[in-house]
């Protein structure tokens, strides 16, 4: 495509640059590239008479830079714990033994000049840290060098100009940015950055997170690749950069963000009307929570229900695993609060060894797994560890009286594991009936669809559960082989892959062909282009995070059952994720335009 | 006063920056001298720099050496430290 008004010579085929999202969110503006200069390591020989100033301006420079530090957490606010943490390792980096008075000795036994010793002194630094095995500590290098750089900018003399002049909105671009960088792009007129460097565990990508700025990190050459001045869309959740967007493009971000700020008063309305379409045809919108903090705001956005608790709240908050009496208060409240709506309760979901070694007491320590992703995780730790997992039933069931339960069973593969949680099922509730504690007679046991072998068995499956919850965040990852935390693979993380697709229809024909209810719990189910097909499938049920009900709620509103099962089955037909998108991007907006602004 | 104990790392990471961090602070707070010795080598834990290049891993055995009034207390609080888990643990690999 071609633009009349700007000749983008410098960009490579096609319009867009795929990085990795790092902090979610949609934003169009221009960007400032900022690019460092790299003259800090010129050395020059100090005459015995400058050595002590030289100390001293090192010294200063140190100082200046904790100042600065210290400034910038005092401004913080106090839920930003993960920031907090962040400054003060580099605090303590700042006045490491390894970076101050080494640098120090090398200006004194070399006579040399502050920038070269520091220089010195951080190659070394590196090269103790290029020869620990463990990337995650590796990476904590790109720390020591943020707080590294920002003395070798004090030494020059370089002040702390404000990241951007512009009082027009921008998006920033750079090497990379330290997490203070992140910080003070608050409360500024950057909307969002990206970056060459970094990764999705970086701690800018932490803060940026924690302060809700869209980010994209890891495009190679994006420095050169982008000139300040120049337009982009960027996509801080798929890590997408659309250059120079056609005006529709733009026109469509700028109208989705304005729908969002309007979203809140508008959806207001939709809380309290009945989530179906135009003719009748209803989906049930329920939540997806972890603590009972939750709750006041599942209400206030109208969930009917809460179809996925994640129950390892209760299990990671103490130094030892929760009582009986403990989660029995939890899920008590949890069902009273949501009453008369189902509650579907996830059963413990963690890896086995991380979760066993929490608890430095116990003594079924497990050796660390090869693969923990493939390993005694989710129900199998369940099975397992058979004490803890009936002390889990024993307070859901007992809770039952107090609401509707649900109880979920994560990644079950086999029918055999089926069998096992049922035999340990009805020895619980015989246990309980022996105690004279009461149970209601309708709670209802189903599973997790979440493994590739679940789908192709669902027939079976069907038989032996109340319900199938698809859980698509793993199905994603299983099926297709893809761990998202990966940066060299994350991109093939696709919900639109029409195997993807396939395996949610053919679980819910299956489900249905037993008359049993069908939810879908990943992230898919409040994505505003997921959505509409997932209800055209059939789902009976889609949960998400509580704020984003409204929104489907609204778009459900406007659809047309027919349609929606037309489109569907049009996806099922794709041959690749790209036709689907371009199928969704033609459909979606035309038949409700004021829903769409993505393409 | 003197404090001295083996402990086994427990946490997922192993000792990463905010343990390091946490470590560190704990014993200006206590006003001691604290430090980690793995095989050969001793570091202080008021050097960040040194007690992550240990790079220890969970399940490695360390020594804990706590040197100061409130030895004790601080050698208790360090192992309550470096057995301590993530908030970015609660997340199951799926």
């Amino acid at each position: 495509m071609t633009h009349p008004d700007k000749e983008d010579n410098q960009i490579p085929s096609g319009r867009s640059l795929q990085g990795i999202g790092v902090s979610p969110g949609i934003v169009a503006a221009t960007v400032v590239v900022l690019k460092r200069q790299t003259l800090r390591t010129g050395w020059y020989h100090l005459p015995a008479d400058h050595i002590e100033k030289e100390v001293d301006r090192f010294a200063g420079a140190i100082k200046a830079a904790g100042d600065e530090l210290l400034h910038l957490r005092e401004k913080l606010a106090d839920d930003l714990a993960d920031a907090l943490s962040i400054i003060d390792s580099h605090l303590l980096m700042l006045k490491d033994r390894m970076m101050v008075e080494r640098t120090m000795a090398l200006i004194r036994n070399n006579n040399v000049n502050a920038e070269w010793a520091l220089a010195q002194a951080l190659s070394e630094i590196k090269e103790r840290f290029d020869r620990i095995d463990d990337p995650y500590i590796r990476e904590r290098f790109a720390d020591i060098k943020h707080v590294a750089d920002r003395v070798f900018d004090l030494l020059s003399g370089r002040e702390h100009g404000p990241l951007s002049g512009e009082d027009q909105p921008v998006i920033l671009v750079a090497n990379d940015f330290s997490p203070e960088d992140t910080l003070r792009m608050q409360a500024s007129s950057v909307h969002g950055f990206l970056t060459e460097k970094g990764g999705i565990t970086s701690h800018t990508a932490i803060v940026a997170r924690s302060l809700g700025l869209p980010a994209v990190v890891g495009i190679e050459h994006a420095t050169s690749l982008l000139t300040t001045g120049d337009l982009i869309i960027l996509d801080g959740g798929s890590g997408r950069i659309t250059l120079h967007p056609e005006p529709a493009e733009l026109q469509r971000v700028q109208e989705g963000n304005r729908q969002d700020r309007l979203l809140a008063e508008e959806l207001d309305h939709y809380v309290h009307l009945a989530s179906e379409t135009m003719d009748g045809f209803t989906v049930r919108l329920s939540a997806n929570i972890e603590t009972l903090g939750e709750l006041p705001a599942v209400l206030r956005f109208g969930s009917e229900g809460i179809g996925l608790f994640r129950s390892e709240f209760d299990y990671f908050n103490g130094r030892r695993p929760p009582s009986e009496e403990q989660l029995l208060s939890t899920y008590q409240q949890l069902l009273a609060t949501m009453a008369p709506y189902p509650v579907t309760v996830r059963t413990l979901d963690v890896g086995g060894d991380k979760f066993l070694n929490r608890f430095p007491g116990n003594k079924a320590w497990l050796d660390r797994e090869r693969n923990p992703a493939l390993g005694l995780r989710s129900i199998r730790f369940s099975l397992y560890e058979r004490d803890l997992f009936r002390s889990q039933l024993r307070a859901l069931l007992r809770a039952s009286v107090h609401g509707r339960l649900r109880i979920l069973l994560p990644l079950i593969s086999a029918p055999v594991e089926l069998r096992q949680v049922k035999a340990i099922v009805a020895e619980v509730l015989a246990e309980l009936a022996g105690e004279g504690l009461p149970v209601a007679e309708d709670v209802e046991i189903g599973m997790m669809v979440e493994v590739p072998s679940a789908v192709v068995m669902a027939d079976v499956f069907a038989a032996e559960v109340d319900f199938f919850a698809i859980g698509t965040n793993d199905l994603i990852q299983y099926s297709l082989a893809i761990d998202r935390g990966n940066q060299y693979v994350a991109h093939l993380y696709e919900p639109f892959h029409p195997a993807v697709l396939r395996m949610i229809q053919q679980t819910v024909e299956a489900g249905h062909a037993r008359n049993i209810p069908v939810s879908l719990c990943g992230e898919m189910a409040g994505d505003p282009l997921c959505a509409p097909v997932l209800m055209g499938m059939g789902l009976d049920e889609l949960s998400m995070r509580p704020a984003v009900v409204p929104r489907v709620k609204r778009l459900l509103r406007h659809c047309r059952s027919e349609e929606l099962r037309r489109i569907a089955q049009q996806t099922l037909q794709c041959g690749d994720s790209e036709q689907v998108r371009d199928l969704l991007a033609r459909e979606l907006p035309h038949l409700y335009p004021r829903e769409f602004y993505q393409g | 006063m003197r404090a001295e104990q083996v402990v086994v790392i427990g946490n997922e990471r192993g000792i990463h920056g905010r343990v390091a961090t946490r470590l560190a602070g704990m014993a200006a707070s206590h006003g001691v001298h604290l430090f980690l010795r793995h095989g050969e080598e001793t570091v202080e834990c008021s050097s960040i720099l040194d007690v992550l290049a240990l790079a220890l891993a969970r399940g490695t055995a360390v020594g804990l050496v706590a040197e100061g009034a409130q030895a004790e207390s601080a050698l208790a609080a360090a192992i309550e430290i470096i057995n301590a888990q993530d908030d970015s643990d609660h997340d199951p690999p799926g």
